[in-house]
């Protein structure tokens, strides 16, 4: 009996983890998210990653460090456990691989590009573009949750959904791209700060 | 004639078997399987720093090994960011694509990859000859009808080299070795010019 009412407590618990927003609810967190990134300059933040395979025992976790300048400055760069820096600057990628450096012109790679894009969009959160995905609003507790999923057939081979996180002011906290094999990348967010002046310096090569 | 006999006789030379070329004993008095022990705990997950270097070109990525159960492994590569590039399951005789990013798709390419990625799973080999040579035990094995020696120095597995009509093809090196797991993995081709470099960031 009591492992019953346990049971029902997890089930409501769970199904109240994650519940559809109201058009209005969703239109709020639109407009919230899109003026946050108006306003916002530059993006220092931590991130620990987790690529989970289904076949492995532990997820493969790396941690790193995020830098972002707008309006389209990214590094993006693992400490841990290996050194590997990526730096997107003027429609090239900049790559650091414990020190042997390499680059590749994005502007040639339809893909990188839209990666680029990407990547800039769901650090700010800005993906809300009804085109290019069907899109889908969640709460969970104080925050909200988003999926984003690709109309693009190529682009829905690589990844079937981005599930993004936000806290209530509207910042990204939690980034997952879930691939068609139900593997996925979990990006979560720490230490952000927000509009820290920056030096250029940090997004050089 | 004189050219022939020449000819005939550098045939035989150069047809010589990678064991006669190297001076090997043999020594047939050893063991009749051997077993490389650094893919073969299913309660692992191997993750591996790659690199590889193909042409001109450099890539890197991780390449995770799982020993999923007695018969079977998967290999994974993925960029330092996350993405699949490949996905491959090893049996005993069997081997399949499970994913594999478009770009990639040539036959060749994964050829190779399946033949040297099959030396790394293969965890228990049938030795067809042993050879030794002062501390170092030489074995050779037979993978996917290709000839491979297995070198153990010391007892430990150091280097596995495959071989065509006795000439050196492709070169594993296996070092910093602890505890039955190979924290740097080179893998050396020398008919095609391709270098895959491995460094053990297992958790």
């Amino acid at each position: 009996m009591r492992n019953l009412v346990f049971l029902f407590l997890l089930l409501s618990v769970t199904m109240q983890a994650q519940t559809k927003m109201s058009a209005t609810e969703a239109q709020s967190l639109k407009t919230l998210v899109k003026r946050q990134a108006l306003t916002t300059k530059t993006i220092v933040s931590d991130f620990t990653q987790y690529k989970h395979l289904d076949f492995l025992s532990n997820d493969i976790i790396t941690k790193g460090k995020l830098a972002f300048k707008t309006p389209d400055l990214v590094k993006w760069e693992y400490t841990e456990p290996y050194k590997y820096a990526v730096l997107f600057k003027n429609e090239t990628l900049f790559i650091n691989d414990e020190g042997k450096k390499n680059q590749v012109d994005m502007g040639s790679n339809k893909l990188f590009k839209e990666l680029n894009n990407l990547i800039i969009n769901s650090i700010k959160g800005d993906m809300f573009d009804e085109d290019a995905f069907v899109i889908t609003y969640f709460k969970t507790g104080k925050n909200s949750e988003v999926h984003f999923v690709p109309k693009d057939k190529n682009s829905s081979k690589y990844i079937e959904t981005f599930q993004i996180t936000f806290n209530p002011s509207g910042d990204v906290t939690e980034v997952k791209m879930m691939e068609p094999s139900g593997d996925y990348t979990k990006i979560v967010f720490s230490n952000k700060e927000l509009n820290k002046p920056l030096p250029d310096a940090i997004f050089t090569h | 004639m004189r050219f022939l006999l020449i000819s005939i006789c550098l045939l035989l030379v150069s047809c010589a078997s990678y064991p006669k070329k190297q001076h090997f004993q043999l020594d047939n008095s050893v063991s009749k399987s051997i077993e490389n022990p650094y893919f073969s705990d299913e309660t692992k997950d191997y993750v591996y720093k790659a690199s590889i270097d193909v042409y001109d070109k450099h890539f890197g990525g991780l390449l995770i090994i799982k020993k999923i159960n007695e018969q079977e492994h998967r290999v994974v590569f993925t960029t330092e960011m996350g993405n699949k590039l490949f996905d491959f399951t090893f049996t005993e005789n069997h081997f399949q694509v499970n994913y594999i990013l478009d770009e990639l798709n040539r036959k060749m390419l994964i050829n190779v990859l399946k033949n040297d990625f099959k030396v790394l799973v293969s965890d228990n080999l049938q030795v067809i000859n042993t050879f030794s040579e002062a501390n170092t035990n030489v074995f050779e094995t037979s993978i996917y009808n290709k000839n491979h020696y297995y070198y153990f120095e010391n007892k430990q597995l150091t280097q596995v080299v495959r071989t065509k009509n006795g000439k050196v093809k492709v070169q594993f090196l296996f070092s910093e070795i602890n505890n039955h797991l190979a924290d740097q993995i080179d893998i050396k081709h020398h008919n095609i010019k391709l270098d895959i470099t491995l460094q053990s960031i297992t958790q």
